[in-house]
């Protein structure tokens, strides 16, 4: 829907996004991006529907299908995240047409402020405020999560670019600032 | 002259001094000083008062179970009380300073406690002052509270700053297979052990170097290569971090202090560290601590652990004294009292033993050590710092008087107890051990292993071999192969303690402590016995032994002592007590981590929050949101503001951001099905288009949350809720779906932050839908009427939800938009809106519109009311099954005279009253009267205040008058009337047109 409208989209952080260089000098540890989100949108199989609705959110994509909950497939189009057994994410691509016996779609292309943490200590910044386990064998690249961060639940990808934190639009000020303070410790860059 | 720095020795910089005050006095220590050991340096030698008596107290200990050098550190909102003098590094610029004092800790005008201190004992203050004759004469506590304050002003610690802490905190996350605690040599080994089977260790240490006891006894070399060895292998060292608590599931509570070390540390820096930390196994290794022993004034300042004078002599190159004696029980004390002696002191040992091989004495009279058998201390003079100490010497089973021995330093060392609280935090008793004097961690199934003296074992090599053994243990526990150790048995000494707590002589009174910080005496703990409380529990209670910062590490086990020898049992049969989190203190800032001020919790924004806010919004809090209230044009007050908001919306049209509502899209082809057995009213057949006004029960029969929810295909539906209840509403349709209706085909999922919604709500509100869509058709009453939905676009090709639905009562829409919009098109509907002569508007007319018409909100369903209370029983079905529905029906809820919602009007309609009155018959004002006032307003409509609220029994059966509104505290009464609730159009004419 979003791609085709004439008026203009607005961060949730507008006016509290500045980039440049904060916090401890040297080398920066972290490294913040906002990354706007185009389309976002879910897909939801019945338990019986699973294997199809599985292979439509593959075909959006055009890669595999994500093989269980937590786990990403990208594709030339986009990526798909599993973030629910019966759920997933299309990152990137529209929603195909779903008939109700088989599932459901969903728009959430405003609901979430995507920021995109990167750098040496992105890992070690992440976790002063997220309870997962983010070592490499644990959450290798594309994995995603269900988690939490300063009382709000959120969505946590690893892509290969980053740690992708999908925040609440309404809480995305609030949590950007927190991670922000955090982040300053190691020296932070806001691109 | 007692104790000074020496020239060379020790891990200190010497090239790096440090200045530093104590009580404004400038003072020098080194790099790698603590506190303790710049200010006995600097041979101050009382550094604290006791927490009862006042007494002079000096350095204890070198460790985090010191109980006698507690200090202020830092001033103003800076100011750290209690700190172990022992724990706090030293660094250029660090400001302390004594507490519990008045004017100093020299010279402390409550010392005259301590005159009366044979009264003072255990339980004397409550003895005393609570049913105090002859004025209350054993009953009552009147007295007490007169003078408890006074009383607590007597006793205590240091004071913390009243100002807000200007240190910021944090939490963090850390995953591990094996957590090692204590970086000593049974730490060291454990970590390499594990490490090397391949398995992710952290090693944590509260000191600010690892290495344990190596930093004073132990080869360095021996440890640097050990160091080295864990951390080539990817072990992760956290030094000034404590392992503070063991919890379920293997997660263990760290304090890490960041900056507490730093004369000027960077702002970017937390001070303290939470750290939650789940390994898959804990290893504790965390050492055992010497035990003093109760002998007369053996809190006298120049008494001191007999490890603690090596920690000084070797680690910080201080000769803590110039005649030393060392009075024992063990055969540790001995290489102590042979390095003093080495390093130029005069050292006599006594040994409570009637004799020790060579092997044990050799290397301490080889240094010219005098050793003296079967000798203990029995009253140390001197009362700022030790002169003498009169001994006692073992004679027929019994301590007679022996000669005094001249001495500025009087080391003790009564036993080792091993640190076994982590394991008692998962509630595993230790079990004594009498051959060894201790208590030992009991054997486990949860996935925690003890290594080194923290498992009793004494010698460096069998600590080193115990650490090994456990690191494997954990390896294998893990899965990994690792190399088998047998695991050293506890112990270790060449020749047997001979246990002792106390030297007591009869016809002797001394003042003997068991628990130095909180002034306990071995007569207390007696006293305790003869009163009764002989459970440790009470004795614990009613003595405080074992409370405060030290927790019972340095005098426990002498209380259990003297408790089994009162009650003529063993100690274990005497039991312990259990020790909790945490194992030293951790700081209240730790523990809020980032959520303090404006982050104490996160505040959520609409996407029309900054828009809000530059068409001068005042904005008021609900739940985490922040909310229009009123947007106040020049000079206006609230009540000016609202009161010309309201008006406007019922003469022209207003705006009102209702984004905060929650939005539910709920989906599937059973999605009908299950919002029909949700709701009390019907929506099965709800059309395609419609929306419709719900009310859904909890199963109890009382509502739960109301909205409007609206049918936008045949399986696709968008549910609001009230903004309060979003969330709560959200996991109550996924708890059905997932364990009553696993069933029904339909997902449920919050749309919330995807919509930024606005209410246009007034006469003239079709003309501004109409100038901002792109087809004014789509807008207009035949196709848009009153409960309708409509999906359409904006004049911008924004797509938008529309739905004719009215809170105000007026005619209006719920217009809602994807967010990231929310600019644009609020400057488009307020564009037009204005030029119709509209406002903006904001909670507190929203609430005088809501009023007038009697709508409800979470004011009137406030948990406590069912569907007909609130007056919208015939809403609900009496043809289909809906939760809630046969609870409904109990007596209780259905009895005639329960409160029923009603409109309320001031009889003198000139007059005023408050919500949260009390409504009551006005010849019975009394109790909780007849109902309540829920919410008032000035009804611009009716030009006079209203209001709504619950009477019993309804409106009808007031008709006759009678009650006021009965407001004691603010207001006093104000004679009303009950009507109706619908105050304004009761028939609904306004919003249908």
């Amino acid at each position: 829907m979003g791609s085709e409208c004439v008026a203009e989209r607005e961060s949730a952080l507008k006016g509290h996004y500045k980039t440049g260089r904060f916090g401890e000098t040297g080398e920066p540890g972290v490294k913040l991006t906002e990354v706007p989100v185009s389309v976002l949108h879910q897909i939801a199989a019945w338990p019986d529907t699973v294997e199809a609705v599985g292979a439509m959110a593959a075909q959006a994509v055009g890669g595999e299908t994500a093989s269980g909950p937590g786990s990403v497939v990208v594709g030339p189009k986009g990526a798909q995240l599993r973030i629910e057994p019966l759920k997933w994410w299309l990152y990137g691509v529209e929603a195909p047409d779903v008939a109700p016996e088989e599932g459901a779609t969903l728009d959430l292309s405003h609901a979430r402020t995507q920021i995109r943490a990167t750098g040496p200590q992105a890992r070690e910044c992440l976790n002063r405020l997220i309870p997962l386990d983010l070592r490499e064998e644990s959450f290798p690249v594309d994995s995603a999560a269900a988690t939490a961060m300063h009382h709000v639940g959120i969505t946590l990808w690893r892509s290969r670019e980053g740690y992708e934190l999908f925040l609440p639009r309404g809480f995305a000020v609030s949590l950007w600032e927190v991670l922000f303070d955090t982040a300053t410790q190691f020296g932070l860059e806001v691109e | 002259m007692a104790a000074r720095r020496l020239r060379q020795g020790g891990r200190i910089d010497r090239g790096k001094p440090l200045g530093f005050t104590w009580n404004g006095r400038a003072m020098t220590g080194y790099q790698g000083d603590t506190l303790a050991s710049a200010l006995l340096a600097n041979n101050e030698r009382v550094v604290g008062r006791s927490f009862k008596y006042h007494r002079p107290r000096g350095v204890t200990s070198a460790g985090v179970e010191e109980c006698g050098a507690l200090v202020t550190v830092g001033a103003g909102a800076r100011r750290d009380p209690n700190v172990r003098a022992t724990s706090q590094e030293l660094y250029e610029g660090l400001a302390a300073g004594g507490q519990n004092a008045w004017p100093s800790v020299r010279f402390d005008a409550g010392g005259i406690n301590n005159l009366f201190s044979r009264f003072l004992v255990a339980g004397f203050y409550y003895k005393t002052f609570m049913g105090m004759p002859p004025f209350e004469w054993g009953r009552g506590t009147g007295w007490w509270m007169r003078y408890e304050k006074l009383i607590r002003k007597a006793a205590g610690m240091g004071t913390a700053s009243r100002e807000p802490d200007p240190d910021h905190y944090e939490h963090a996350h850390e995953y591990c297979d094996v957590l090692v605690v204590g970086s000593g040599p049974a730490g060291l080994a454990a970590a390499r052990t594990a490490a090397e089977a391949g398995l992710d260790v952290i090693l944590a240490e509260q000191d600010g170097e690892p290495g344990g006891s190596y930093l004073a006894w132990g080869d360095d070399d021996e440890r640097v290569t050990a160091i080295q060895a864990v951390q080539s292998l990817g072990v992760r060292i956290m030094t000034r971090t404590t392992a503070f608590g063991l919890y379920d599931y293997s997660v263990a509570g760290l304090h890490e202090r960041v900056t507490d070390h730093l004369s000027a540390p960077s702002p970017h820096l937390p001070r303290h560290r939470l750290w939650t930390l789940r390994a898959r196994h804990t290893i504790v290794a965390a050492g055992a601590l010497e035990r003093h022993l109760a002998f007369g004034d053996n809190d006298r300042p120049g008494v001191m652990n007999a490890s603690a004078a090596g920690v000084y002599l070797n680690r910080y190159g201080i000769l803590p004294g110039a005649n030393i004696v060392v009075a024992t029980n063990n055969d540790s004390a001995y290489a102590t009292a042979a390095s003093l002696a080495r390093a130029g002191a005069a050292v006599t040992l006594l040994d409570a033993r009637t004799g020790v091989p060579g092997a044990v004495t050799g290397v301490a009279t080889e240094h010219g050590v005098g050793i003296r058998f079967g000798c203990a201390p029995m009253q140390a003079r001197g009362a700022k710092g030790v002169r003498a100490l009169r001994t006692a010497i073992a004679r027929d089973g019994a301590w007679q008087p022996g000669p005094t021995e001249l001495c500025d330093l009087v080391l003790v060392s009564a036993g080792w107890s091993p640190v076994v609280n982590l394991l008692s935090h998962r509630g595993v008793k230790p079990v004594w051990d009498a051959g060894n004097d201790c208590f030992l961690p009991a054997d486990t199934t949860e996935p925690v292993s003890v290594a080194g003296s923290a498992a009793g074992v004494w010698g460096h090599e069998h600590c080193v071999v115990s650490g090994q053994a456990a690191g494997a243990r954990a390896a294998r526990a893990l899965g990994k192969c690792s190399p088998r150790f047998t695991p050293p048995p506890a112990g270790g000494w060449q020749e047997p303690l001979r246990p002792l707590y106390e030297i007591r002589m009869p016809g002797r009174k001394l003042k003997s402590f068991v628990d130095i910080q909180h002034d306990v005496t071995t007569e207390d703990v007696r006293l305790a016995h003869r009163e009764g409380f002989v459970s440790v529990e009470h004795l614990k209670r009613y003595t405080t032994l074992g409370m405060a910062t030290d927790q019972g590490k340095m005098g426990n086990i002498i209380g259990l002592a003297l408790m089994a020898e009162a009650r003529g049992v063993d100690i274990p049969d005497v039991g312990t007590t259990t020790f909790r989190p945490p194992y030293t203190p951790v700081s209240l800032g730790a523990l809020r981590g980032r959520s303090v001020g404006t982050h104490f919790k996160p505040l959520r924004r609409t996407p029309m929050h900054e828009w809000n806010l530059q068409h001068g919004a005042v904005m008021t809090e609900a739940g985490l949101w922040r909310r229009p209230w009123y947007f106040p044009r020049r000079g206006e007050s609230l009540s000016q503001a609202y009161v010309r908001e309201a008006t406007t919306v019922r003469s022209a049209v207003g705006l009102c951001d209702v984004t905060s509502l929650g939005k539910i899209a709920v989906q599937g082809p059973d999605a009908a099905e299950f919002l029909n057995r949700v709701y009390s009213n019907a929506f099965a057949k709800l059309p395609v288009g419609k929306a419709r006004y719900g009310i859904m029960l909890r199963d109890d029969g009382i509502v739960m949350d109301d909205g409007t929810t609206w049918r936008l295909s045949e399986a696709d539906f968008l549910m609001t809720t009230t903004t309060a209840h979003a969330a709560q509403t959200m996991a109550w349709l996924e708890e059905l779906l997932q364990t009553r209706w696993p069933d029904l085909k339909v997902h449920v999922t919050s749309v919330s932050e995807q919509w930024g919604g606005v209410a246009v709500a007034g006469p003239r509100s079709r003309d501004v839908l109409q100038e901002c869509v792109a087809d004014p058709s789509k807008v207009d009453n035949d196709a848009l009427p009153f409960m309708g939905v409509v999906e359409t676009t904006l004049k911008e090709d924004v797509l938008c939800r529309i739905a004719r639905i009215s809170f105000s009562g007026e005619r209006a829409y719920e217009v809602y938009f994807p967010a990231d919009y929310a600019t644009g098109v609020m400057d488009r509907l307020w564009e037009s809106a204005e030029s119709m002569g509209g406002c903006l508007y904001g909670l507190e007319a929203l609430g005088t519109l809501r009023v007038e018409k009697g709508h409800v909100t979470h004011a009137e369903l406030d948990g406590r009311m069912t569907i007909d209370d609130a007056g919208l029983g015939k809403m609900a079905s009496t043809k289909k099954a809906y939760i809630g529905k046969v609870l409904k029906r109990r007596p209780e809820l259905t009895r005639e005279d329960r409160p029923r919602l009603v409109g309320i009007l001031p009889k003198n309609r000139d007059e005023k009253f408050n919500a949260g009155a009390v409504i009551c018959a006005e010849n019975a004002i009394s109790g909780h009267g007849e109902g309540w006032v829920t919410a008032v307003t000035h009804s611009p409509e009716l030009g006079h205040w209203i209001g709504i609220g619950y009477v019993n029994g309804g409106y009808e059966h007031w008709e006759g008058g009678g009650l006021v509104a009965a407001d004691p505290v603010r207001k006093g009464n104000t004679a009303i009337e009950v009507v109706s609730p619908q105050m304004v159009d009761p028939d609904g004419e306004r919003m249908r047109g």
